[in-house]
């Protein structure tokens, strides 16, 4: 009787503990399996157009779904494109690269100094209900973002910005030049920053309220200022979450769709010349253009916007993987190493 | 003996208890008082943490606060550098005066304070650097610099935590490496490095082992030659190793403070007595 009870036992935990490894292991590997599903189905489905455009794809800054109402056809290795068709994608991707830049370079700051404050110099009502709305703000749907970039920060751009930005920092490249409608570059930078913000701020803050309140209280101790405190001992602490927040904001930024594509102008076969020229990203124009591409008899036009969203998803994971390298290095460097700053 | 002479009469002094450990103790000592407390009442919101304490801390010696759990001894210790400032609702009554001056006068800036008036807490943090430049932080924060002076600042604070020969070929590794009782000593060396005039310790062995502690105990005693040094524990031994004078505290009261001998031997109070010999606490 014991003796089966006792036996019994450790079996059960045994088969239980296996079943609950197998299952975290699959659970671990669903979210690269599923990734790369989706890409290697993307990219069968985009290989037609691979085949037909070779490199010029790459190469070309003209886009063209060339004559979709019938005419003669294009045939390449064997492949069929409608007449006059171009597909290039370099215009895509130089709106998609400047205006998360943009976006990276105004909302990191902001959203990390937010969090600073949220956390270290707010007394705790302001920061709960400051906190409440970043929360808010994070999770509202871009297309509410595109529409007060469209009726408020466009026109604001067109006729105030972009002309006094022109005549005050004009001799700096790409800050001169006519501001026109106000769509463009500018305009899907702030509108990405805007929404960007909110999520670097809230991961930021979650990080930096983890810092263990007994350091926080050593620093103190020490005669550090509440600044010293943040700068020596918070972020250092939190750095790998706050590198996290930025990433994503990054990754969000970079794929983001409808708020751009109303406020970019939708550029197409000329690449940006100034900060206020006309752009469209890469995930704007798939949208923007997936509509008439199905019209294309030859299927080629929808093959093309899934080759540009294969490179999209290549760029947003090479552009991951560069940030954490330009990180590590500047950790090397001693611009992030203040504290080890010393002259002979 | 001693116990049942006391049980006589609870406040009562009795001249013949008091005059036997004191004497030899107090004649060399001729210590000035470091920290006045007057009359210091301490208020987190509506709750009275600390009531009337009036007692002198004499320098260049250890001072150990003992008393139950929850009594407001750390609120006392943290009182002495501001450590309290942040508690919501905190406010004080009567004066706490440092060298003369008064810690809570509008004069004082917190910051300045705590540089003088160092502070080793019960678990030790290391920060998120080096050894080396866990105790160069504090010098480099002051404004020090050179590399020579940097790397003597750091070995004489180390060697005056009695870790420099366990951690000299190691500096640039980071501290969280160290073992718990190597990381206490690297926070003793870290407070030693800015040069403070008083260091206080809140349970700073709780969280060791015996011999880590035992280290730690003979390093106060050195110390107290060049520091002022208040010592908060639980611990009654160590209270009765370390310490000269000891204060008892008991809800928020001081209730004896005087020298440590006479407290763990013939305290003039009951309910010191009952706490140091182990019935209550
Ligand atoms: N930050 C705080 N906010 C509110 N009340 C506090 C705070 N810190 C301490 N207290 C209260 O002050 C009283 C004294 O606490 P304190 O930490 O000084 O006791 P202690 O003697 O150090 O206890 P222990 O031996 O357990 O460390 C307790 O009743 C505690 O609840
Ligand atoms: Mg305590």
């Amino acid at each position: 009787m014991s003796e089966t009870t006792v036996s019994a036992r450790p079996r059960r935990g045994r088969v239980s503990s296996r079943a609950w490894g197998v299952a975290s292991g699959l659970a671990a590997a669903a979210t690269p399996l599923i990734l790369l599903t989706i890409l290697v189905v993307l990219a069968i489905f985009a290989w037609r157009s691979v085949v037909w455009n070779g490199l010029g794809f790459f190469t070309s800054t003209k886009w063209n779904l060339g004559n979709l109402y019938g005419g003669s056809l294009v045939v390449r290795h064997g492949i069929a494109a409608p007449q006059g068709a171009e597909y290039g994608m370099l215009v895509f991707v130089t709106g998609t690269l400047l205006s998360s830049a943009i976006a990276i370079v105004l909302a990191v700051p902001v959203g990390i100094g937010v969090a600073v404050a949220l956390t270290s110099f707010s007394p705790r009502g302001l920061a709960t209900v400051v906190s409440f709305f970043v929360e808010l703000l994070a999770g509202v749907p871009s297309v509410v973002f595109g529409l007060w970039g469209f009726t408020v920060l466009v026109p604001w751009i067109g006729a105030t910005v972009g002309p006094g930005m022109s005549k005050v920092l004009g001799f700096i490249p790409f800050f001169g030049g006519q501001a026109q409608t106000g769509l463009g570059l500018l305009a899907s930078g702030i509108v990405l920053a805007v929404m960007i913000v909110p999520i670097i701020t809230a991961v930021s803050r979650d990080a930096l309220a983890k810092v263990p309140r007994e350091l926080l209280e050593q620093g103190r101790a020490l005669g550090l200022t509440e600044w010293e405190i943040v700068r020596d001992l918070s972020l250092p602490v939190a750095r790998p979450a706050v590198i996290g927040a930025v990433i994503l904001g990054l990754g969000r930024a970079l794929g983001e769709t409808m708020a751009v594509l109303m406020v970019s102008g939708s550029a197409v076969n000329s690449l940006p010349h100034n900060l206020y020229s006309p752009i469209s990203t890469m995930a704007s124009t798939i949208a923007a253009q997936l509509d008439s591409a199905m019209t294309d008899a030859t299927g080629m036009a929808v093959h093309a916007l899934a080759e540009l969203a294969v490179v999209l998803f290549l760029i947003t994971v090479l552009v991951n993987l560069l940030v954490k390298r330009i990180v590590r290095t500047l950790e090397q460097s001693p611009v992030l190493l203040w504290a080890e700053r010393e002259t002979e | 003996m001693i116990r049942e002479e006391d049980a006589t009469g609870r406040e009562h002094r009795d001249p013949g208890i008091v005059s036997l450990p004191e004497e030899p103790v107090d004649e060399p000592r001729a210590n000035r008082a470091m920290f006045v407390l007057d009359g210091f009442d301490l208020y987190f919101g509506r709750a009275h943490i600390l009531k009337g304490i009036t007692l002198e801390i004499p320098s260049n010696q250890v001072t150990a606060i003992i008393g139950p759990s929850g009594c407001g001894k750390s609120s006392l210790l943290r009182s002495l550098n501001r450590m309290n400032d942040r508690v919501p609702g905190m406010r004080v009554e009567g004066k706490v005066l440092f060298e003369g001056d008064d810690v809570y006068g509008q004069s004082v800036d917190p910051v300045t304070l705590r540089r003088r008036v160092g502070m080793v807490f019960q678990r030790p943090t290391p920060f998120p650097m080096s050894i080396f430049d866990n105790v160069a932080y504090g010098p480099r924060l002051h404004g020090l610099a050179k590399r020579s002076e940097l790397d003597r600042v750091v070995e004489s604070s180390l060697r005056d935590a009695g870790l420099w020969d366990v951690v000299k070929d190691t500096l640039r590794k980071p501290a969280t490496a160290l073992s718990g009782g190597e990381q206490q000593r690297l926070c003793i060396a870290r407070t030693l490095a800015v040069d403070p005039e008083v260091i206080l310790l809140d349970e700073p062995t709780s969280a060791l082992d015996p011999s880590a502690t035992t280290r730690i105990e003979e390093l106060l005693q050195r110390l107290a030659e060049r520091y002022t040094i208040v010592i908060v524990t639980h611990n009654m031994q160590q209270a009765a190793r370390v310490s000269e004078d000891t204060a008892f505290l008991l809800s928020g009261e001081l209730v004896e403070f005087g020298p440590t001998d006479k407290i763990f031997r013939a305290p003039d109070d009951r309910r010191t007595e009952d706490y140091v010999t182990g019935r209550f606490g």
